[in-house]
């Protein structure tokens, strides 16, 4: 009998059975990815002109603009899977948002190293407590603050929840953060986006964003199939110790 | 100024790369990992229900 309040399992084995073995992610979809990193790195810096105030520190955009824009689509998907997580209350989605969560990180992380490593040539400072930079920490600080609740907290219920309200709340600072050059006046120059950008630099743009994106679906998948093993391996043992198959 | 610019953009594409191939290096010994304890797991358990 299925204990009161317990996740359903997001490998939906019955308590009869051993929970199915996930799927394993394709490698060749790594090597796509980061082959398609090379490829749109090399175009981008072979095929771009110096910018005529900045020079070629405007280089550092095609891993800066796309690491921000990953940074964003994966705390986009949080917010979807930690609602329908609150909604429907299946394991699957607290396990994509999570997954999901720890990339966003990620790529938010190397946001704001890309960013200080920009600043310091361009400003003349590492670091200004302007409104974009200062957003953007608090939200990698949300986002580190929903890793470690999912570190403390042992029952799964309780994590998914809590982790599901973290999530959807933290989730919200997103387009705080994409405003913040609009709403604020900031060191920081407006959103760069092809609209925004001289025609030349469009293209090494594009497909560095989609590079990225194939490196962010990569990663996703990855930890999503960890998560479900190491979930399936936590069901298995609840499972050996109250006696059951 | 041009050779310290290009300092700048040398650290930037290395440190994206440093941390891309740092989380794929961890995902993949996590994977391993995580896919051991389920196959060691589900071995035992297979072998418990046969008994």
């Amino acid at each position: 009998m299925k204990p009161e309040g317990r996740l359903t399992p997001a490998s939906g084995h019955s308590p009869d059975s051993l929970p199915a073995r996930p799927p394993r992610t394709s490698a060749w979809l790594a090597f796509a990815a980061f082959g398609a990193v090379i490829a749109a790195q090399t175009f981008a810096i072979l095929t771009s002109p110096a910018d005529r105030d900045m020079g070629h520190l405007q280089k550092i955009m095609y891993v800066h603009v796309p690491a921000a824009w990953m940074t964003f689509l994966a705390f986009f998907v949080v917010l979807v899977f930690s609602v329908r997580y609150l909604w429907r209350r299946r394991e699957n989605d607290d396990l994509i948002a999570a997954a999901a969560a720890e990339v966003g990180a990620m790529f938010n992380g190397l946001t704001l190293m890309l960013g200080m490593i920009w600043g310091r040539p361009a400003w003349g400072v590492w670091w200004v407590w302007d409104a974009r930079l200062t957003s953007t920490l608090v939200l990698f600080l949300i986002f580190v603050g929903y890793l470690a609740l999912r570190g403390f907290v042992d029952d799964a219920q309780q994590k998914a929840r809590w982790s599901a309200a973290v999530g959807a709340i933290g989730a919200i600072n997103v387009p705080i953060v994409y405003m913040s050059v609009t709403w604020w006046r900031t060191l920081h120059q407006p959103p760069s986006s092809p609209a925004t950008l001289d025609p030349v630099y469009t293209m090494g743009l594009r497909v560095n964003a989609i590079a990225f994106l194939l490196v962010m679906i990569y990663f996703i998948r990855k930890r999503y199939e960890i998560a479900r093993l190491e979930r399936a391996v936590e069901h298995m043992a609840q499972a050996a110790a109250l006696g059951g198959p | 100024m041009a050779a310290s610019n290009q300092t700048f953009i040398i650290a930037a594409y290395a440190v994206t790369w440093v941390v891309l191939l740092g989380y794929l290096l961890r995902l993949v010994r996590k994977g391993r990992r995580a896919r051991a304890d389920y196959d060691r797991f589900a071995h035992e358990h297979g072998e418990e229900n046969r008994e």
